[in-house]
């Protein structure tokens, strides 16, 4: 491996960030003002695109040079002890993807969202919020150690946090807000737990992520597993996996660029990312990894059951998105680290294009989000339904889109590795997410229009980003294109990771896709049996189709299981253990002082015969003690 | 240079005699108050520069024989911990003497400069008697503005504050005189110099007793849970100024007491407590964070957030090890930042609407950006948010709680969840939400208020961004501590 140094990470990094700051304090400045509303967008954009821009410089050298990691210190953020933290950027061939995907993107979803969020308040506040997530996302993937990815970690969760509680004079968005934080800090505090025991493990030999590599090998492996479990838990919040999950079909709330960024993109990929950073560790644990498998199978096939029930669109897509990573974390728990960063890489082109192909049919429709109270829209939107066609394809996985390929490589990879139940369970899920994706394509833009609304005209900085992504979703698969196809993999090639070796015959792989295709396809098909024609919003015949509906009731049993019973025991720690118990333990010292002087007070009764007695008494008593005391020595 | 450490306690102290002598005027009394505070900054900051990271024990020591007979002497000296403690004091009067600006009740004024002097002297002195002296100067003033210009039952609460605090310090003023008459006994001379005292050496019995009376004053200044009944009702009973140098400063002076005196005395013994105060400060870490949840007084609601980051801070003091004694400093500084940036904004808000209370507010992000944005950022740094300095206390805790083991890491890591139980349903019905009745006419910050708090969010963000210009002022010289802490097996012990 060669290191190589670089002024362009901290350009990158620099760009956005301190786009977020000019565009927070004008912003504070001038709150109420809307003249600035022009110079706000084409500052918001500069940043993310001028970052895009160098952001490929920077794959492109680290693709063309053999093994470069470029590495970019710009100061030590903390030093105490063996603790020593710099705030170091760098980019291997995992961290360029990143870096690539975040900024590119990330810049198409900016200019996106001039049109989008054009005539909204705060105009200038969302560009500060956006930039400043972007910055925070960069500082996560190009972290150079743990702690500085943590702090990443953090601050695109506060930005989540201020964008879904975008619309903040409802209460039910702030909720939502809070929700994503507190879920995501739960997952937080098993993230630092991990990185506690895991410097206290290896801290000693330094703690970028490359010392932690080479010292890991002589920890106890029970702890290695420890850490793993741990360091998961945090990546569960996240990347919205059973059980931290239920935040992110609420997180909805932001506004759809926000939930194409953040909560489909790139921010909830973060967990995936974490693990394939950390797949030096996980690679020796492979029990973790299973658990990880486990969880996310368990995660894909109940979001996509979720998602057939639902009837808001942005819903629909947030358990599609939480299913998708639930696939990719089957890929980086089963060891099939470079399949799992491919399918982060292609969905986060055809989740954001379906995000972004939603949010124009929600403002064309004056921000209905109801699928059945649209219908027929392809008439009148032509270049939305296409390129949402592409992107439904695309997550269906029918060749040659890039779905295709990604998630092929993830099921190909799981059946080789022997857990076959794990592979059944994609399998399923795979039928699913072909059928509830048409099923919202059907119903949207196929079937006829239930209402007589006439679609408001889209701004161009709306519709030219979706082609773009329709692009990308078409042909992304292609830089991954497996042996079987006659390619090379390149992209695992190139991103050279740890993955378990396994071996799997081009003819049994071709097999397999196969059967995906077919079990895609047939998913399509009862799509739309039920939903081309005449779309009903099918009502429930039996108990367990109800029960999806309501999402099994987590939400409730969430609440009745945590949050009430916390501020229950909040107002008992207030009326009983601190007024009654501790405050009665103070009283009867104090009482018993009382009780004490009301007794001596009796004693003062005036009377000097009495008192001689007092006095007496002392003076007996203080003889005896000094006989004693002598006769003692 | 000898005179400086007695320049920054006695120079407020000097300004209200003066003022009080000549009876001045109210602009001249806030004036002087400020310029007084701003030359107590100004030569802190001078001190700084001059103090040197690197030699070990004291510096700047001023030492003069005061009561002879005794052996009590005028002995103050300054390390890397009361370093820190006096910056914070130092930094943060300038801004609350903002604060009050136009605040006209002039006994308010000169208990404040009184109080500064109490502060700093406790901080600085390394003679216990003249400790003790200014341990209870410092209460006083406190009483004072609780009882006279505080809100709610404030005569209660003052009363409640004053007798609980009395009570832990007769039993700290008994071990004092203790000690004193056994070196005594020992050298033939009286003296209360803490180096002096630290050469004693008891029987294991006599020091734990002794150990007592000093821990019972410091965990009811802090508070630990038990000794904490005083806290919510002083917090919101106290105006403003005085609740922010109680959550600020003073509550320190708990932790800073166990750190010096605990540590610094009886050194080993306390190694008999240790595993209560872990108890007791993991269980308050989580106690007062829950009970904060359903408090509908905001003063009342981080009056509990600043009991439950304290006891992290004492956590981390007798984890005796270097990631935790300097996660402990570094906090004892952030969380004064933040808790004084929220406290101060508690204080904007009772101004403006006349209450405290969350369910009256709602909906400040729309009438008034800044202040919104402010009040959430204050809030999010008591959260521990990356990027703000409390964050880098929190993470040097848990990474020295790991160190001593599993169990102990993962109870500190707790308070990654402790804050936020309370703080995002708070903000959700403070900032955001609908305007209420109350938040109508919300003005936003005016100029004078900036320029109060920016300088707080300021050095929040610097500090959370660049810990690396902080530490080096204290490590070297927390490292030493822990070595003669190491090596002692007498002392006092």
């Amino acid at each position: 491996m060669t290191l190589q140094t670089t002024q362009l990470l901290g350009w990158i990094l620099l760009l956005p960030f301190t786009g977020a700051l000019v565009l927070g304090l004008l912003h504070l400045t001038f709150p109420r003002t809307r003249r600035l509303d022009t110079f706000y967008a084409a500052l918001g954009v500069a940043g993310p695109v001028v970052a895009a821009a160098l952001g490929l410089k920077v794959l492109y050298a680290v693709a063309s040079g053999a093994d470069v990691t470029f590495r970019q210190t710009l100061f030590t953020w903390l030093s105490v002890g063996d603790l020593k933290i710099g705030l170091t950027l760098s980019a291997d061939a995992l961290g360029a993807v990143m870096l690539f995907i975040v900024t590119f993107v990330g810049s198409v979803i900016h200019i996106y969202a001039v049109g989008y969020m054009r005539g909204e308040k705060s105009f200038g506040k969302f560009f500060a919020y956006f930039n400043f997530f972007l910055g925070s996302m960069l500082l996560l993937v190009l972290a150079d150690n743990p702690i500085v990815m943590f702090i990443g970690w953090e601050l695109v969760g506060l930005a989540s946090y201020l964008l879904i509680g975008w619309y903040y004079e409802d209460p039910a968005n702030v909720k939502a807000a809070n929700k994503a934080f507190i879920l995501n800090r739960i997952g937080d505090f098993g993230f630092i737990s991990g990185l506690g025991l895991l410097f206290a493990l290896v801290g000693e030999g330094g703690f970028s992520f490359a010392d932690i590599a080479a010292h890991i090998g002589s920890v106890d492996p029970a702890m290695t597993a420890l850490v793993g479990l741990l360091l998961f838990v945090g990546a569960m919040g996240k990347s919205a996996q059973i059980p931290l999950y239920v935040w992110l079909p609420d997180a909805m709330a932001g506004p759809t660029p926000v939930s194409a960024l953040i909560h489909a993109a790139t921010m909830v990929t973060a967990g995936v990312y974490m693990v394939a950073r950390f797949s030096f560790l996980y690679e020796s644990v492979p029990d973790v990894g299973l658990f990880i498998a486990s969880i996310g199978a368990a995660s894909a096939l109940l979001a996509a059951l979720f998602a057939c029930y639902q009837s808001d669109i942005k819903k629909i897509l947030a358990y599609s998105t939480m299913s998708q990573l639930g696939y990719m974390f089957i890929a980086v728990g089963l060891g099939g680290y470079s399949a799992g960063i491919f399918h982060l890489f292609t969905h986060a082109f055809f989740k954001a294009l379906l995000f972004m192909g939603a949010g124009a049919v929600i403002i064309a429709l004056h921000h209905e989000q109801n699928i059945f109270k649209m219908g027929g829209l392809k008439e009148k939107m032509g270049l939305v339904t296409a390129t949402m066609l592409v992107a439904t394809l695309a997550i269906s996985g029918i060749p040659p889109f890039a779905g295709f390929f990604s998630k092929d490589a993830i099921l190909a990879h799981a059946f080789a590795s022997g857990h076959t139940f794990i592979w059944a369970v994609g399998v399923a899920t795979a039928y699913l997410t072909a059928y509830y994706m048409f099923r919202l394509f059907f119903v949207v833009f196929v079937a006829p229009p239930r209402e007589k609304a006439e679609p408001a005209p889209l701004d161009r900085t709306v519709t030219w980003p979706l082609v773009v992504l329709a692009v990308g979703s078409a042909v992304a698969g292609f830089f991954g294109l497996p042996e079987a196809y006659g390619g090379q993999n390149w992209f695992a090639g190139f991103l050279h990771l740890p993955d378990r070796a396994l071996h799997l015959g081009s003819g049994e792989e071709f097999l397999l896709d196969m059967l995906n295709l077919l079990v895609a396809s047939a998913g399509i098909y009862v799509a739309y049996r039920l939903f081309a024609r005449s779309p009903r919003e099918a009502h429930d015949a039996a108990a367990w189709q109800t029960m999806l509906r309501h999402t099994l009731y987590v939400d409730e049993i969430y609440e009745a299981l945590f949050v009430r019973p916390l501020r229950g025991l909040s107002r008992l720690l207030d009326r009983v253990v601190d007024n009654r118990i501790i405050d009665g333990i103070i009283g009867l010292t104090v009482g018993g002082y009382r009780v004490a002087s009301a007794g001596f007070a009796l004693l003062q009764n005036g009377s000097v015969r009495w008192y001689a007695l007092y006095f007496m008494a002392g003076l007996c008593g203080l003889s005896l003690y000094i006989l004693q005391n002598i006769g003692g020595e | 240079m000898g005179m400086l450490l007695s320049y920054i306690v006695f120079l407020p102290m000097l300004f209200a005699i003066l003022m009080g002598l000549f009876r001045v005027k109210f602009p001249i009394l806030r004036a002087g108050a400020m310029l007084s505070a701003l030359l107590v900054f100004a030569l802190s900051l001078y001190l700084t520069l001059h103090f040197d990271p690197a030699a070990e024990g004291m510096q700047f020591v001023r030492r003069l024989p005061w009561i002879h007979n005794y052996g009590i002497s005028y002995y103050l000296g300054i390390d890397a911990l009361s370093l820190v403690i006096l910056l914070m004091t130092a930094f943060l009067m300038p801004l609350l003497y903002l604060y009050m600006w136009n605040y006209e009740k002039q006994g308010y004024w000169y208990n404040m400069l009184l109080l500064q002097t109490g502060v700093t002297g406790a901080v600085l002195s390394l003679d216990l008697i003249l400790f003790y002296l200014f341990w209870e100067t410092m209460l006083l003033p406190i009483f004072v503005m609780i009882g006279r210009f505080g809100h709610g039952m404030n005569r209660f609460n003052a009363m409640k504050i004053l007798l609980m605090t009395v009570l832990g310090s007769m039993a700290m003023l008994f071990s004092i005189l203790y000690l004193g008459y056994e070196y005594y006994e020992a050298h033939g001379a009286w003296s209360f110099a803490l180096d002096h005292l630290a050469t004693l050496s008891f029987d294991p019995k006599t020091s734990i007793w002794l150990a007592a009376g000093f821990l019972l004053a410091f965990a009811i200044k802090i508070p630990l849970l038990g000794f904490h009944t005083w806290m919510a009702p002083a917090y919101s009973s106290a105006p403003t100024p005085s609740v922010v140098i109680l959550s600020a400063i003073m509550a320190k002076l708990g932790v800073y007491g166990l750190w010096r005196f605990g540590y610094g005395l009886f050194g080993p013994t306390l190694s008999y407590y240790e595993p209560t105060i872990v108890v007791l400060a993991v269980a308050g870490l989580l106690y007062y964070a829950i009970h904060a949840i359903m408090e509908n007084n905001l003063r009342r609601m981080f009056a509990f957030s600043s009991g439950s980051h304290l006891s992290l801070i004492a956590l981390g003091i007798v984890l005796t090890n270097l990631y935790a004694w300097s996660g402990s400093l570094y906090f004892i500084a952030t969380h004064a930042l933040a808790s004084a940036g929220i406290f101060l904004m508690i204080g904007l808000l009772y101004r403006r609407t006349g209450s405290v209370h969350i369910s009256n507010l709602g909906g400040i992000a729309s009438v008034a950006p800044r202040f919104g944005f402010l009040f959430a950022f204050f809030a999010l740094c008591i959260a521990g948010l990356p990027g703000t300095g409390g964050f880098v206390g929190e993470l040097l805790i848990v990474i020295g709680a790991f160190h001593e083991g599993i169990a102990i890491g993962f109870a500190a890591a707790t308070t990654m969840l402790a804050a936020m139980l309370f703080v995002f349903w708070m903000l959700q019905r403070t900032v955001f939400g609908p305007v209420t009745r109350h938040t109508a006419q919300f003005g936003d910050l005016t100029t004078l208020e900036l320029l109060t708090l920016t300088p707080i969010a300021l050095l929040l963000v610097v500090t959370g961004i660049a810990p690396s210009l902080f530490t080096p002022l204290f490590e070297p010289q927390l490292q030493q501590m822990l070595q003669t802490l190491a090596q002692t097996v007498g002392g006092a012990s």
